[in-house]
């Protein structure tokens, strides 16, 4: 087996919305997109990075006294000065010793097997309920070596793969694990190339593209398109009925999410203003998209 | 991940809603019938009625000297001719022991009686469980009952010959009426053990067979034999006059029917009144030719098994939708019954079951059995005796009479195996997400098995049912009836800590001196003190568990029982006599309280202050010493160590070794006792007094709070999800040994993650792998937790919210405000 290691940032068990069947969620850390939206932002840098959550800290200062990097000094307030730039990530000790997880590192690395050692765990739920590992993150398809290695490794041991995936990678990169994928996700935020720079960083055409050779190259594989529904962003009716026409030229289901603000704190943990403000989606707003998007 | 925001609730929460809103409950329109019913007492506080134990004292005193089944026996028929005879407006099925038209609990002085005096002048305030009793009722309890019962009880003979040291463990007063809440006989709440009657037996021969059979034998008896003329002429004497008595009192029924129609104006009213003396002319003492007489003939005995003795809690009603089955489907082809009626008759039946509560006299009996406890469980589902799947169209009649009845009455079990049907389950599941705690699932796939071990033939395991919070009996091979005892793994932390004593009670030396924790440098050396402790504790259960045995035999007896079961039958023997029957099974067991918070605190400990060394052992007592004040972070560092519920094999492997610890004692002494005596997790709602006595603990635990229930993460630590809950279970059982009985695991989900076609399937799927992995039980409570706490503050509105606690369901606003939070705190899983 692959002794690449994977930086991963989260393991998640009884997941019952990514997929088919029970499922357990892998996210992978490292995302080329930067949508404004993003509710996983510690999923973004593909580094390992501290997170802080200050009304968590006792400012007992345990951490500063096992750090020998100079990254954490106590301010006069009792919280955390986190000196990101001096960390090497390489000595855990800091977060080992913090009592109540208010300094934390998001991102671990693993080896394929580690991640299959949590994985198995939940074996027989995916038996009785269809279900098995989704990849996801971040962007599963930046740990190309890695992401190839846990699929095929996952599909030796009769474990269903499902990703998420934004399609931003090149089609080689795409492609190269779809043999080994059951199911896929892939999210389209916007149709317009420009807007989709715009609040995402990235042209979309990478994106329609690789959907488009997938379909070419692995016809019958099962596709849901997802549009996250963001306030002011995404959410004109031209825009959903165009995606979702993408969609069904595709032979893809076609899913809107709403939007939510719950990635707020994080962003605050990781010592980054929030990109939304205080930007809401009506709960009317999206049932009557929804509804406007599956009469098509 | 899915970023949906929403909230759901679940069916009851959204009839209470509705409610709330002036909308009506739409299965008011759909059962009128029982809904009248409910409307007599809805709401109001239940009575102590008093005629039961006047009248069992008043026999009692006849008869003393003589043998004691037969006193007991005599004692039934006097009620059966006396007990006065109720029918209440709208009911089909008749039999009553108590004030008309309310909810009511009755009294057994044999158990307590020299308290019931005192006890009844605080019942009527007491916060969870309240009754009322009338003056009149006071004084004949008073005046008549408690004197005669001064130094008769089992609870005082047996409070006599407890020895010191354990003793100790169990009562914190040398009376033996206040606990202590480490290692607690519980023989004194009831006579019996949850039970299960042989109703197979009753519906094939009547009363009227079990006499002719008592009749024959006595017939051919030895008259030159002593054994013979001594012990089986009195027993089967007993067997005639129970057999009178009972259908005497069926006969009463009868009559008052009559009387009642003869002045009934109403028509349809007149006609189900006769059609109900027509029933209790022909049952209990025949077999029953329909439905409605089976059902009448069944609850008339379990009734009468009400008034013989106090079984915990209440006799189990057996498997239903068996049982009936044959009567169902043939009323059915002949036209005389439809789904509807049938429905209607299980919901009268469960009025009843609703209105006779199981009274709780002792401290610690209320202390351990809130809300009104009771364990009557109909069984439905499961395999046949000859190993197919029992599912029939009853068992969906009788899902379905639940679903749409607003009591917690009955419990309800409902058996799962490999082959369970697809309908099955998703009807099951679909009772569930109704979010009133039924049915509770037993695994066949554990149980039989694991009593084939036990020594249980076959046919009989595979026809079991369920009885009492989590146990299973065999009607025709379970031959022990005595209570067992609880203690407590929480205390064994904390006497490990602190040398064999406990913070709440000083310096007392209570187990032994296992050393002064903080010379241990090894984690081998704290381990090894603790299991010292938890070994003595268990020592001292095992002890009380002789003396329970043989002060039993002294004081009770149940002929109810004995006429129901063909191998006591045989030998004529009494059930509560200390005996080997031929092709019996002596099955009781002895019950842990806190093992997630043993588990979680010796994790604690292993992990932060010998392997990782972040808290020194002093660190930690300075902590416990101030219960974490002004010492939050290490309360957080203890609480963030590894925990068990989580499939982390580090918590996990130190669960598997206590309960490894356990089983090899039972495996050793319990034949000494003559008995299996295994290990169990079932808290009732013990664990939330045996917590008001232990101080702060190493998981984080705050001092004096509830401890771990059954064999459920602590509050709040299982944070992997409901699947890891599962396999934690898996993980901590040592399935090589055969020493172990019921667990019972409490999951709570948010009616969100279980919304809608594929939460269903989403819940059926859990239950496979619940039923693939062996586990023993499972129960769920689906509810928001923000209605919880609206049910708190506003406990007007929401007085019908039922919740389930430990093997039993029960209103939640009739608990006291410690096991509400306790509710509250459960993990609720709605990671989507």
């Amino acid at each position: 087996m692959s002794a690449t290691l994977g930086t991963i940032f989260n393991i998640q068990k009884f997941s019952i919305h990514d997929g088919p069947g029970i499922r357990t969620l892998v996210f992978f850390k490292g995302c080329p997109l930067r949508c404004l939206w993003c509710c996983n932002p510690e999923s973004q840098s593909p580094e390992l990075e501290h997170g802080y959550n200050p009304d968590k800290c006792f400012g007992c200062g345990r951490c500063v006294a096992r750090c020998s990097h100079g990254v954490l000094s106590l301010k006069e307030d009792r919280t955390l000065d986190i000196r990101r730039d001096l960390c090497r990530a390489e000595c855990p000790d800091c977060v080992k010793v913090c009592p109540d997880k208010a300094l934390v590192f998001y991102g671990k690395r693993y080896t394929v097997e580690e991640v299959l050692k949590v994985v198995e765990q939940d074996a027989l739920f995916y038996t009785r309920s269809g279900g098995g590992l989704t990849v996801s993150g971040g962007e599963p398809l930046m740990q190309p070596e890695f992401l190839l290695a846990l699929c095929k490794e996952a599909r030796r041991r009769r474990i269903d793969v499902a990703m998420e995936t934004s399609g931003f990678a090149s089609e080689d990169v795409f492609l190269s694990v779809m043999p080994w994928v059951g199911y896929l996700m892939v999210d389209v935020k916007h149709m317009d190339d420009e807007t989709h720079r715009r609040v995402t960083g990235v042209s979309n055409r990478p994106i329609l593209s690789n959907l488009r050779a997938l379909r070419r190259e692995f016809p019958n594989m099962p596709l849901r398109v997802r549009t996250p529904v963001i306030p002011g962003v995404n959410d004109s009716e031209e825009n959903l009925m165009a995606t979702s026409e993408f969609a069904r030229s595709l032979g893809a289901e076609y899913e809107l999410l709403a939007y939510h603000s719950m990635g707020r704190s994080k962003y605050r943990s990781l010592g980054r203003p929030y990109p939304m403000g205080d930007a809401e989606l009506s709960k009317e707003a999206f049932a009557s998209l929804r509804e406007k998007v599956s009469s098509l | 991940m899915s970023c949906c925001e929403h909230l759901a609730y679940s069916g009851q929460e959204q009839t209470i809603l509705d409610r709330i809103a002036g909308k009506r409950d739409p299965n008011e329109l759909k059962h009128p019938r029982l809904y009248k019913l409910i409307s007599v007492f809805d709401g109001k506080k239940p009575f102590i009625d008093v005629e039961r134990a006047r009248l069992f004292t008043e026999s009692m005193k006849e008869t003393e000297g003589e043998m004691l089944v037969l006193r007991w026996a005599k004692a039934l028929k006097h009620m059966g001719e006396n007990m006065t005879v109720y029918i209440d407006d709208d009911q089909l099925i008749v039999g009553r022991m108590g004030h008309q038209g309310s909810r009511y609990g009755i009294l057994y002085p044999e158990l307590d009686g020299d308290y019931q005096a005192s006890a009844l002048k605080e019942l009527p305030a007491d916060p969870a469980s309240p009754f009322e009793v009338t003056a009149e009722d006071s004084k004949v309890v008073e005046e008549l009952i408690t004197p005669y019962w001064k130094d008769k009880t089992f609870h005082q003979d047996l409070n006599k010959r407890l020895p010191k040291d354990s003793h100790r463990l169990a009562y914190a007063d040398e009376g033996g009426y206040q606990s202590r809440y480490i290692c607690c006989e519980t023989a004194s709440n009831r006579s019996s053990l949850q039970w299960c009657l042989d109703y197979e037996r009753l519906l094939k021969l009547g009363y009227k067979g079990i006499k002719e059979e008592a009749l024959a034998a006595l017939a051919a008896l030895d008259p030159d034999d002593p054994l013979d003329q001594c012990e089986k002429r009195p027993y089967l004497e007993a067997m005639v006059l129970l057999s009178e008595g009972i259908v005497t009192w069926a006969h009463r029924y009868a009559a008052k029917a009559r009387e009642l129609a003869a002045a009934e104006k109403n028509e349809q009213r007149r006609k189900e009144l006769l059609q109900i003396a027509e029933n209790c002319d022909w049952v209990p003492e025949n077999p029953p030719r329909t439905f409605y007489e089976a059902l009448q003939s069944h609850w008339f005995v379990q009734a009468f098994a009400r008034l013989e003795q106090k079984i915990s809690s209440n006799p189990t009603n057996g498997r239903m939708d068996q049982l009936f089955w044959p009567y169902y489907e043939k009323d059915v082809r002949e036209g005389r019954l439809d789904e509807d009626k049938a429905v209607e008759l299980l919901q009268c039946m469960w009025v009843n079951m609703a209105q006779c509560l199981d009274l709780a006299i002792t401290p610690y009996n209320k202390a351990t059995h809130e809300g009104y406890s009771h364990w009557e469980a109909v069984t439905i589902g499961g395999q046949t005796r000859d190993g197919r799947d029992a599912t029939n169209e009853l068992t969906y009649v009788v899902l379905r009479s639940k679903r749409e009845c607003p009591l917690h009455y009955p419990d309800l079990a409902a058996r799962i195996h490999a082959r369970s049907p697809e309908r099955y389950l998703y009807e099951v599941a679909e009772t569930i997400k109704q979010g009133c705690g039924f049915p509770k699932l037993l695994n066949d796939e554990e149980i039989i098995p694991l009593h084939l071990a036990k020594g249980a033939p076959l046919a009989d395991i595979y026809d079991y049912a369920a009885s009492g919070c989590a146990e299973i009996r065999m009607p025709r091979v379970d031959t022990y009836t005595s209570g067992h005892a609880q203690f407590s793994l929480g205390a064994a932390v904390e006497l490990t800590l602190y040398n064999g004593r406990m913070k709440k009670f000083g310096d007392e030396l209570l187990t032994l001196e296992t050393g002064d924790v903080r010379t241990f440098d090894t984690w081998e050396k704290f381990w090894n003190a603790y299991v010292k402790q938890q070994m003595f504790i268990i020592r001292h259960a095992f002890l009380q568990q002789y003396y329970i045995i043989q002060t039993r035999a002294e004081h009770f007896a149940t002929p109810i029982s004995d006429s129901l079961h063909v191998l006591a039958m045989r030998e004529c023997v009494d059930l509560h006599q200390h005996h080997q029957y031929k092709g019996g099974l002596n099955l009781g067991y002895f019950e842990c309280l806190g093992y997630s918070t043993a588990i979680d605190s010796l994790a604690a400990i292993k992990k932060v202050v010998y392997e990782d060394g972040v808290l020194s052992m002093q660190e930690v007592l300075d902590a416990l010493e101030c219960d974490f004040v002004g010492k939050e972070d290490v309360q957080a560092i203890l609480a963030n160590a590894p925990k068990y519920g989580n499939d982390d094999e580090y918590a996990d492997s130190i669960g598997l070794e206590i309960d490894r610890l356990a089983q090899e004692f039972s495996a050793k002494y319990a034949q000494r006792l003559g008995i299996r005596c295994d290990f169990r997790m079932v808290p009732f709602t013990s664990h939330v007094p045996f917590g008001r006595v232990v101080s702060a603990t190493p998981n984080g635990r705050k001092a004096w709070t509830p401890l771990s229930d059954g064999s459920s993460a602590s509050h709040g630590a299982d944070i992997n999800g409901p699947t890891a809950v599962l396999r934690s279970n898996f993980n901590t059982k040592n399935y090589n040994m055969s020493q172990r009985a019921a667990r019972l695991l409490n999951v709570k989900f948010s009616p969100k993650c279980l919304e809608g076609e594929s939460g269903t399937r989403k819940l059926v799927d859990f239950i496979r792998v619940f039923c693939d992995l062996r586990l023993w039980h499972v129960q769920f409570n689906v509810i928001n937790r923000e209605t919880l706490i609206q049910a708190q503050q506003h406990p007007e509105l929401y007085k019908g919210l039922i919740v389930r606690i430990a093997g039993y369901s029960a209103y939640f606003t009739e608990l006291s405000r410690d096991l509400q939070n306790d509710l509250i705190a459960r993990t609720e899983h709605d990671k989507v």
